[in-house]
């Protein structure tokens, strides 16, 4: 076939997933009564279109595009990234069964309404939009920029990396601003098959185009013999004190298991996030989470990842012309239909996290700080149609970064994992630790973002811009800056929790309180495992994410920095996550059934009805707050300007 | 408004379809440029596979195929038939193109009678196009 002829199919195809898009969109907004129920389809998601746009949503692209150049480049250094199901399954069985049953309670359909209503905190609705931003722009962005280049190789140059970008930019917004969360949800569960589908495919023609997983092996085991080949298949050490990358020295490479340990945190981080709440929260009833957590996520997601992405990355590995845009390069030549329809599941996934992340990140700035704070008046259709420029604005600013400023851009999408995982002591607070008070929650928050943003490259470029030089560089002692924030975090909200007061919180979290200690409560059987439960929990992310990743390096082999070999075919450190991985399935099964954590469980729910309240006339206090919020905003910028100027660069 | 049932069978089938008609349509492309019978064998099992899967949504939610679904069905068979046609008096087809395209229009069409008789009994399946029409006047014979 000519290049013309194979340029034809990705077009084709990129053709047929808009029809779909365009259908089910109309689907959505028609089912919403246009704006009716455009931010939570009416809570009426059924529990399996959640469990599996909960999956694609968490797998995004991120686990193809950054997982699979990940181990092509360091090889199988980071464990963590490959316990990426499990990671993932933990905290939705930890949260989301409570998460929503507070929210029916109480009639919320956000983590930014959670906080409020529980917290009363304005500092956490702030925190929580700012993360849904970061991931709707960055997170997402950075992911959308690296499809769009590759449409530009694909293409040979003919559609440039901004029209491919405007063009995926385009797609977003005609469906979210259209459709809202509905549509997010019905085209999600397309979007996450086509995805999982790709990922699988891709994987099959890795295995099919190196002869099969032995053979795939076999270049590994060659790889682990040659110089400096070993060090890609064993962690380096439980921890080094460094001073961080790009500060100081490390022996070997800066991968140490206490690295893999900070990535796994940050992954639970995901599952903590505004967006993830967003779905659970707009979900019919609690019964799917069980299922969705422990077959869907940790069983085929998690299995995806540690098969199908690491075989991906390994072939990387052995031979770069196999890495991941090499191998479509060659597709787009040998199989073009093959390339498109794969490749189409890469742009799925990476859209479903991007719409989700669109959508919740307008509704937040909108309807959860712009409405409330500065304009009460706001009709329902005014604020959906605000939502709806809101989110235009956000796509195009994603689009015009992705092309303009990519460094901004990969420091923003590096701070939404970690800064969401701080997001985790609020929501254990909420759920679970009744100890946890309002201001060791706000404060815990506020420590944990210095932590992540002092270990970040944006927290200390801006410092240097401003003349003031950290002495560490990124991930200090080699420990990822998630695990920093909640180092920072945890030390915080235990010592104010400890002395403020743990009664003082207004009516909707007491009845919040009352209402799960008299609901769900569970069983005494369940009681009587937690202390095994908790043993085998901390076990498992003690030897498959935590220090204990040191055995992995030849648990299944004999490997030190002179080479190695494998004892069952494939290299030690694959084993030991393949095994954790499916003691990770077992572990998830047992917490969200026996233990009660995620199990179905059928009930009435009737709105708790608060005490009436006269309404004010808010829209003076309301114009003096966005005339203040003006000043203040100028001021920063002033001061900012001129600190830069005296001592910065 | 909840999500009616109709929107989650029909959000299976597009699923289903993305999947299974999207790989059985590479698979098929994929025998025919190889010249491989058993490639092309195998993007017929993904077809089959993907009505037997939309036979088994459409049981769950107690329901046929739809009359859209029913006439893209046709006018997609429509379609394939005339392009094989074409290439056959055009001449450029190989014996394993050519046995390939038969296999995939027997399945099709064996496939579609068994579905119709074993939904619709044989008798019944046979009604479904005998269109009978009343003629005035008979009955008062």
């Amino acid at each position: 076939m000519t290049d013309a002829g194979n340029m034809i199919w990705l077009p084709l195809f990129a053709l047929f997933y808009v029809a779909v898009m365009l259908f089910w969109t109309r689907v959505a907004a028609l089912e919403n009564r246009n704006y009716e129920t455009y931010f939570s389809a009416g809570h009426t998601l059924s529990p399996w279109i959640s469990a599996i746009i909960l999956a694609g949503a968490s797998l995004s692209g991120w686990f193809l595009l950054g997982g699979s150049t990940e181990i092509s480049v360091r090889g199988f250094t980071q464990p963590g990234i490959l316990q990426g199901g499990i990671l993932l399954a933990l905290p939705g069985v930890l949260f989301f069964k409570r998460m929503w049953f507070i929210g029916q309670r109480l009639r919320l359909s956000s983590q930014t309404e959670l906080f409020r209503s529980y917290f009363d905190s304005d500092f956490l609705v702030v925190v929580s939009t700012a993360v849904a931003v970061l991931f709707a722009v960055g997170f997402a962005g950075l992911q959308l920029r690296a499809l769009s280049e590759i449409i530009a190789a694909l293409s040979g140059g003919m559609i440039s990396q901004l029209i491919a970008g405007l063009f995926l930019g385009a797609v977003l917004f005609a469906y979210v601003g259209i459709g809202g969360m509905r549509a997010v949800g019905y085209f999600g569960v397309i979007q996450t098959v086509l995805a999982l589908t790709g990922v699988v495919g891709l994987a099959g023609f890795v295995l099919i185009s190196t002869g099969g997983f032995t053979h795939l092996n076999d270049g590994l085991q060659a790889l682990a013999e040659g110089p400096d080949g070993a060090g890609l298949f064993m962690v380096s050490g439980v921890i080094q004190f460094s001073a961080g990358l790009g500060r100081g020295a490390v022996s070997g490479h800066a991968e140490t298991a206490l690295t893999s340990f900070g990535l796994a945190l940050a992954f639970m981080g995901f599952q903590a996030s505004p967006l993830t709440a967003k779905i659970v929260m707009s979900t019919r009833n609690a019964n799917g989470f069980a299922a969705g957590q422990t077959w869907v996520m940790a069983g085929v997601v998690g299995g995806i990842i540690v098969f199908g992405i690491a075989i991906i990355g390994a072939a990387g590995l052995v031979d770069a012309n196999m890495s991941l845009g090499g191998m479509l390069a060659q597709l787009q030549t040998d199989s073009p239909w093959f390339m498109a329809w794969l490749f189409l599941g890469a742009i799925a996934g990476v859209q479903l996290l991007a719409g989700l992340g669109l959508l919740t990140a307008g509704e937040s700035l909108v309807r959860h700080v712009y409405k409330p704070y500065f304009h009460s008046g706001l009709s329902r259709m005014a604020t959906v149609n605000l939502t709806r420029i809101v989110i235009g604005l956000l796509t195009l600013l994603s689009v015009l970064m992705q092309s303009l400023a990519p460094v901004t851009l990969s420091a923003l999408a590096a701070l939404a994992l970690p800064l969401s995982f701080q997001l985790w002591t609020p929501l254990l607070g909420i759920t679970w630790l009744r100890w946890i008070t309002r201001s060791a929650a706000a404060t815990g928050v506020g420590f944990g973002i210095a932590g992540v943003l002092l270990t970040e490259p944006l927290g200390y470029q801006v410092l240097s811009f401003l003349g003031l030089e950290l002495p560490w560089g990124r991930w200090p002692w080699t420990i990822h800056s998630a695990a920093w924030g909640m180092a920072a975090n945890l030390t915080a909200v235990l010592i104010i929790s400890a002395i403020t007061n743990r009664n003082a919180f207004g009516e909707e979290a007491q009845e919040a309180r009352r209402f799960v200690a008299s609901t769900l409560r569970i069983g005494s059987r369940a009681r009587a495992l937690g202390a095994v439960a908790w043993s085998v929990v901390l076990a498992w992310l003690f030897l498959a994410v935590g220090p204990g990743l040191v055995f992995s390096n030849s648990a299944f082999g004999a490997i030190d920095a002179s080479g190695g070999e494998w004892a069952v075919g494939m290299p030690s450190i694959w084993a030991w996550a393949l095994l954790f991985w499916a003691l990770g399935v077992g572990i998830v099964w047992f917490l969200s059934y026996k233990m009660e954590m995620a199990s179905p469980h059928m009930l009435e729910i009737a709105a708790y009805e608060p005490r009436r309240k006269l309404k004010r006339d808010q829209s003076s206090i309301e114009r003096e707050r966005l005339r203040k919020l003006i000043v203040t905003g100028a001021l920063a910028f002033v001061l900012i300007v001129l600190v830069a100027f005296s001592f910065g660069g | 408004m909840s999500a009616k049932p109709n929107t989650e069978r029909d959000l299976l089938v597009f699923s289903i379809w993305a999947v299974l008609g999207f790989g059985g349509l590479a698979f098929l492309l994929e025998g025919f440029k190889r010249n491989s019978y058993l490639i092309t064998l195998l993007g017929t099992a993904f077809i089959v596979a993907g009505f037997v899967a939309h036979i088994i949504v459409n049981g769950l939610y107690q329901q046929g195929f739809r009359s859209g679904e029913t006439a893209l069905g046709i006018g997609l068979f429509g379609v394939l038939t005339f392009t094989f046609i074409a290439g056959v008096f055009s001449g450029g087809m190989s014996m394993v193109d050519y046995y390939s395209g038969l296999t995939l229009f027997a399945v099709l069409v064996v496939g579609f009678i068994a579905y119709l008789s074993t939904r619709h009994g044989l008798r019944g399946a046979f009604s479904r196009f005998h269109v009978k029409t009343s003629v005035s006047g008979d009955g008062s014979r």
